[in-house]
């Protein structure tokens, strides 16, 4: 899977101002809405909070992921984020996280979308890297970081 | 035309009902099916039975002009027919181990046909069928005993799931290059046969140029198919329905059947490359399954139609050079091939195995005496030789082959699969309901992030999960499921099975919500009695 058609310098969020697991879900809920292809907030931001519900999306080494799935989208939307102090998300090894990443997918389309989750995690398993990506601020270099 | 095509119903009719029977009485003897739809065809052929049936007069299976005596219709179909038989074959070969092995199994190739080719054409020398090494007669009943027919041999290693064995492979590796040379040879020999009939010279220049475009077309075909393959379905893939993607990948196959017929090759060697070059793609077992109906319909149709080539008559009067003629086919191959595996990697079992896996001659064998006997090089009785050999040794290798196979490896030294690591994650759930729900959420899952889901025939409750490079195996026993994968497929599976696994939260939300079972009973059962 190529993230380089995925991920644009637009889907990254350099510094999240939420210090709260919701107001982090609900920031990034709010940046994928501004691109415009959201057709209602509440609802994707209903299916988020849902899924957090079930079991939390934080994982290890300070990264979650967020995602839920709605009719709100009509295609997979990707938002990455981070917040260099770390949120409390209920992750799994009890640490802060710091890196973000939310999906919204259309309920019944098909697509590789959990595939996408895999994708970059795997990306992510890199533990310079992750300290790389928590230290830039430009989100340019995030892209980079992230698709190469 | 309407006569026409109401006979060839019928023929239809008649052949399709009794290849089945055949091969069911044939596995009911713990033979394989194959060689019943083969007596069944020689039963009920222009030879014999189908001869005595009327049709408008005639019997419904008349004796056709030339070298093939069945209507162009019925041969028709059966060409279809194996069109589809070597693309199945192609689809079912392991790439990787095709390449690992494709070294011995040139080998196989080549050390079968230079013993099939001379010792048959001495033959026909020792037997004063011919005057010398060299004369038409010899140099075709040469080429008749090279071909191999590798769709009995990839059928019954089908049936044992053996064609992913190293014997497999190199046997359909050897098979491929033996149909490649074999055709170029018989371009030469008839290209040798005409130019001696008029002027007495050999004109190698337009043998040569025979030659070169055969090698050319099947090398270029099976580059371009290996490097374009997963190009191809990605458009394919673009229509979203496995029906349509079906579809266009077997009319592929026939493209380049016909495309391999028109470069002077045989039709089955282009619907081989592109089964090949489609089997690295994830939609191997997708075809593979799709196409089982039509195969097990249609194939059947190919064998009894190859037994129904088969002429008593012509056999008599020279029995003993056919039997002879057909003891030396079989001992080319079994050392002709055996040899060449001997000395490289194979034990003794394992190159008797080869040796045997090469031995059946077919198709390309009838279609080289059929071109033979209709250019007058050799005579009604020769082509009697060709077939009877066709027949004994197609009669003979699957019992032996099947023999051959059990036992141990065949190996000198058993290899190690590189890069085939995997490793397994197991999930128990409190009850065998509980795992198949979720199986099924699982399975449901995988399908809308558009992986490939079949289910495997063999075992009961065992899938093979593929996309593009990925591909992992998940299997329910009782209560358990697994899924085996290499490393480096496993997150995307367990980021889908927590999803799933989540979704039973929804199930029993769903299930309080229900009014109680009682009252959902009684209003089922009421005013019953």
């Amino acid at each position: 899977m190529n993230l380089k058609k995925i991920l644009s310098r637009d889907t990254i969020l350099p510094e999240l101002q939420a210090d709260t697991k919701q107001g982090v879900i609900e920031e990034m809920v709010d940046f994928l809405a501004a691109t415009g292809k959201l057709t209602d907030r509440t609802a994707a931001l209903r299916a988020v909070l849902d899924r957090e519900a079930k079991m939390s999306t934080g994982m290890q080494h300070g990264i979650a992921i967020p995602h839920g799935k709605t009719d709100a989208v009509n295609q997979l939307l990707v938002a990455v984020a981070i917040k260099r102090d770390g949120v409390d998300f209920a992750a799994l090894d009890e640490k802060p996280s710091h890196i973000f990443i939310m999906t919204l997918s259309p309920e019944n389309h098909t697509g590789p979308h959990i595939q996408f989750l895999a994708e970059i995690s795997k990306v992510l398993s890199n533990p310079e890297l992750r300290e790389k990506l928590i230290r830039t601020a430009d989100p340019d270099k995030m892209l980079t970081l992230l698709t190469t | 035309m309407t006569e026409a095509m109401t006979r060839l119903v019928l023929q239809l009719a008649l052949i399709i009902t009794a290849a089945r029977l055949g091969g069911y009485l044939f596995s009911r003897l713990r033979l394989p099916a194959v060689l019943g739809e083969l007596v069944a065809g020689m039963v009920i052929g222009p030879y014999a039975l189908g001869g005595l049936i009327p049709f408008h007069h005639e019997p419904l299976f008349a004796l056709m002009q030339g070298g093939i005596p069945l209507s162009p219709e019925l041969y028709g179909i059966a060409t279809v027919a194996s069109i589809l038989l070597l693309f199945l074959s192609g689809l079912e070969t392991d790439l990787a181990a095709f390449l690992r092995y494709s070294a011995v199994g040139s080998l196989v190739g080549i050390g079968g046909l230079i013993a099939a080719f001379g010792l048959g054409d001495l033959c026909a020398v020792w037997f004063g069928l011919a005057e010398n090494f060299m004369d038409p007669t010899a140099l075709f009943l040469g080429t008749i005993s090279t071909a191999t027919s590798v769709g009995i041999t990839a059928r019954i290693l089908t049936e044992k799931r053996k064609m992913s064995s190293p014997e497999g492979v190199s046997i359909l590796a050897g098979a491929v290059l033996d149909d490649v040379l074999g055709i170029v040879i018989l371009a030469i020999v008839v290209g040798m046969t005409k130019v001696a009939g008029t002027a007495g010279h050999i004109n190698w220049g337009q043998i040569g140029w025979i030659a070169t475009k055969a090698i050319g077309f099947w090398l270029v075909a099976t580059a371009l198919g290996l490097l374009l393959a997963r190009r191809i379905t990605a458009v394919f893939k673009k229509f979203k329905s496995p029906d349509i993607i079906t579809a266009f990948c077997f009319g592929l196959a026939l493209f380049l059947a016909g495309l391999s017929e028109m470069a002077g090759l045989a039709m089955i060697i282009g619907a081989y490359i592109t089964g090949l070059a489609l089997s690295r793609t994830d939609l191997a077992h997708e075809l593979q399954e799709r196409l089982h109906g039509v195969y097990t319909l249609l194939v059947p149709v190919f064998f009894c139609t190859m037994g129904m080539l088969v002429d008593f008559s012509a056999m008599r009067g020279i029995f003993v050079f056919g039997l002879f003629f057909s003891l030396i086919a079989v001992a080319a191959k079994v050392i002709g091939c055996g040899l060449p595996a001997y000395l490289t990697k194979f034990n003794l079992r394992g190159s008797l195995r080869i040796g045997l896996g090469m031995l059946p001659r077919g198709e390309v064998a009838l279609i080289v005496a059929g071109i033979g006997l209709t250019a007058g090089v050799i005579t009604q009785q020769v082509f009697g030789v060709a077939i009877m050999m066709t027949l004994f040794t197609t009669l003979l290798a699957p019992p032996l082959l099947i023999q051959a196979f059990k036992g141990g490896t065949g190996l000198r030294r058993p290899e190690k699969e590189p890069g085939r690591e995997t490793s397994s994650i197991e999930i128990e759930l409190p009850s065998p309901d509980i795992a198949e729900f979720l199986r099924n959420r699982f399975i449901r899952a995988l399908r809308r992030e558009e992986f490939y889901v079949n289910r495997l025939h063999h075992a009961a409750l065992a899938y093979q999960v593929r996309k593009d490079d990925i591909l992992f195996m998940l299997v329910q026993e009782n209560s358990t499921l697994r899924i085996t994968a290499a490393e480096q497929h496993q997150r995307v599976a367990r980021l889908m099975l927590l999803e799933e696994l989540l979704s039973l939260s929804d199930l029993l939300d769903a299930t309080q919500k229900m009014k109680s079972l009682q009252s959902m009973g009684s209003d089922l059962v009421s005013d019953l009695f």
